[in-house]
Order: structure tokens, then sequence, then C-alpha cells
């Protein structure tokens, strides 16, 4: 099923509004797939081609904090700037956390990024949250079979290899799992998940550079 | 400051993290020009001081970008979708010279070179934040 009707500017608006006045929550159901605007399987997302973006996109809003409190398909949300928000996670939601899963995959205490529609009982209903989500610019410190260890601005962080999902891009080349190419010192970038009981990283993706002057 | 329609550059457009306060990006202050959340249409880009194209270097991957200094407002937009989002400048970044001749495609058209780092509120308004990276076209 197609989570958005198409071929409507306003469908998706509809869409999101109707299944979260109804109160559609998608709590233990299917993997939700990608959307016309949603989070995807990072790897799908290089191979898939773009479609377009529905226009509402342009109306959308943003919510970013820390996950307190989970109420069926409500999400209560700490921003980092004291603000509070109420996120709505409806059937047209996909939901990223290290993969497309569902929403039953988030938990209290998991950090958030929202993207979605206001709507008038001051709830977002959101088109697509990844949870956890990080992208950061690291420097490999040490490399063993199972983990990275990467510095992040002056901060440690253990990044964790996943056997069925990490990936390395060496040089903007398509990802292989194969991680015998990383080199201590180099600068990496790393797509995953933050996992709050021990402040680490769940590998996704890690992308390393020639460095500078290479060029085709 | 007005989201313009002239051309400015093209390349890659990553995401980062500024001025929120969990996991990794918990340390992550309010950027080069002390403004940077991550909740807000912001951005990164390679040569906003001096200061900041000395450690970004994208001329050594071929990019002369010009100088646009905090607050400079820029108009990104996907280049395959049309989507299309209106930043401010808030940081210094991204570190172009670490992954020089990096390509990011759709279409069949490619994009070369990371030429500015996009907070997650205004990535995710042209793109999914999984995909790590989109190919743009940079508009002033």
């Amino acid at each position: 099923m197609s989570a958005y009707p198409t071929g409507d500017p306003l469908a998706r608006r509809r869409f999101l509004t109707a299944a979260a006045l109804r109160g559609a929550t998608v709590i233990g159901t299917g993997v939700i797939g990608a959307t016309a605007l949603g989070a995807v399987d990072a790897d799908a997302a290089f191979a898939e081609p773009l479609r377009a973006l529905d226009p509402a996109a342009a109306d959308s809003t943003f919510v970013e904090g820390r996950i307190t409190w989970i109420d069926g398909g409500l999400l209560e949300v700490a921003g980092s700037w004291g603000e509070y928000a109420r996120v709505r996670v409806t059937g047209a939601t996909s939901v990223w956390k290290v993969r497309a899963t569902t929403a039953a995959a988030i938990e209290t205490g998991d950090g958030l990024y929202a993207r979605g529609v206001p709507m008038p009982d001051g709830t977002l209903a959101a088109d697509a949250v990844w949870v956890n989500i990080v992208n950061l610019h690291t420097t490999l410190r040490g490399i063993e079979k199972d983990r990275l260890h990467l510095a992040h601005g002056s901060h440690e962080i253990v990044g964790h290899v996943l056997a069925d999902t990490t990936s390395v891009s060496y040089s903007g080349a398509a990802p292989t799992v194969d991680l015998s190419r990383l080199r201590i010192g180099q600068d990496a970038q790393v797509l995953g998940a933050w996992r709050p009981s021990d402040d680490s990283v769940e590998l996704v993706r890690v992308a390393v550079g020639p460095g500078a002057g290479h060029r085709r | 400051m007005a989201c313009g329609s002239t051309s400015l550059w093209n390349g890659e457009a990553t995401w980062f993290c500024c001025g929120n306060a969990w996991g990794p990006c918990a340390s992550a202050g309010g950027g080069a020009c002390g403004t940077c959340k991550s909740s807000k249409l912001h951005a990164a880009w390679p040569n906003a001081s001096k200061a900041c194209w000395d450690i970004t270097r994208p001329d050594l991957c071929g990019e002369k970008l010009p100088r646009r200094g905090c607050g400079s407002v820029m108009k990104v937009r996907h280049q395959c979708s049309g989507a299309s989002v209106c930043v401010t400048v808030s940081d210094c970044g991204p570190r172009t010279r670490s992954f020089c001749s990096e390509s990011t495609c759709c279409d069949g058209t490619c994009r070369t070179n990371r030429v500015i780092d996009l907070t997650p509120a205004a990535f995710s308004a042209i793109g999914s934040l999984s995909s790590g990276m989109l190919p743009v076209v940079i508009f002033e």
C-alpha cells in the first residue's frame, strides 16, 4: 500500500490529518516502507531513484529532542532548548532506527528528529521520524573487528559494527561490508544510531575519502 | 535577507547537528557563529571566514567557493526533486578536503564534493536524514 495518495498536492496533509485525528497508530504492525518524503534504509536511499517530494513538504514542521513519554502513538518530546512537543506517529509515518522499522522500536529516552504537519490540537502528525540518528565527522582512532574507536571533536565514541548492517564507502565508491581498508587517522563520516544505554553509536555507514588533493 | 534565485554553487549537501542536547551532539555548541541550532533552518559553509577556509580547504578538491559569512542566506535545492529550503549560514563546514571527489547522484546526474552542511531541520525539508547526503544546487 502506498502510504500517500499521489497526484494531489494536499493529499499527504489530508492523509496525515485523517490518520492523526483517527488516532491511527502502527504499533506492532509491519515495517513501514519508504514514502515520498520519508526515511528509508540508507543503502536503499542511494540505490533507488529519488521521488519528487510532495509540495506540502514546504509546510512541514520539525521537532528535535529526547522522548520523555510514550502513550500509544503519541510521543512526548523534550527539546534541547526547553521547548516541549507532542509527536503523533500514524500509519503514514516512516520510522528509522538503525534501519526502517516500526514505531514499536521507539523507546523512552531515545533522541528524536521528526518532520510532519502541525495539528489543531498542538501535536505534530509526523510523516517521518528518525530515532537516535547521528551523522558525525570523526577521526578513526582504533579499529577492531566489531567496533571502531572514533574521535568526534574532543570526545571519544565507540562505534559498534553491525554484522547485517554496517557498510563502508571508500572514496565515494559503492558501500561494502569490507572494513579492512580502514586506517587509523582517517577522517570518517559516520551515519549511525546513538545508543543511549552506553552512549555509543551503532554504525550504519562509514564514509572515508582520499583526503585533500585527490581529484578525478 | 531574501532567499534568492541567483545561482551560487552546486555539489553535495551533508547534515550535522549543532546546539542539541542528546547523543554525541550533546557537546555541540552554537557553531562558529554561535547561533546554530539543529532544529532551525541553518547551514555550515566552508568559506564562512578565512579561519574557516583554512580548516575546510575546498580548494584542495577544486572548489573555489566564495566567502559567505554568518547570517548569509542561501536557497538549497535538491537537484532532482526540486524541493528547496532557505537556510542561514550559522557555522563553518563541511570539511570538504577530507572527502575530495565524493559524488552523490540522482537521475543519472552527479554532484561532486561536499560544499554545504545542513542542520537536520533543513536537510529533512528536502530529503531523508538516513541518506546522509544529497546532490544540491545552491542559490542566493
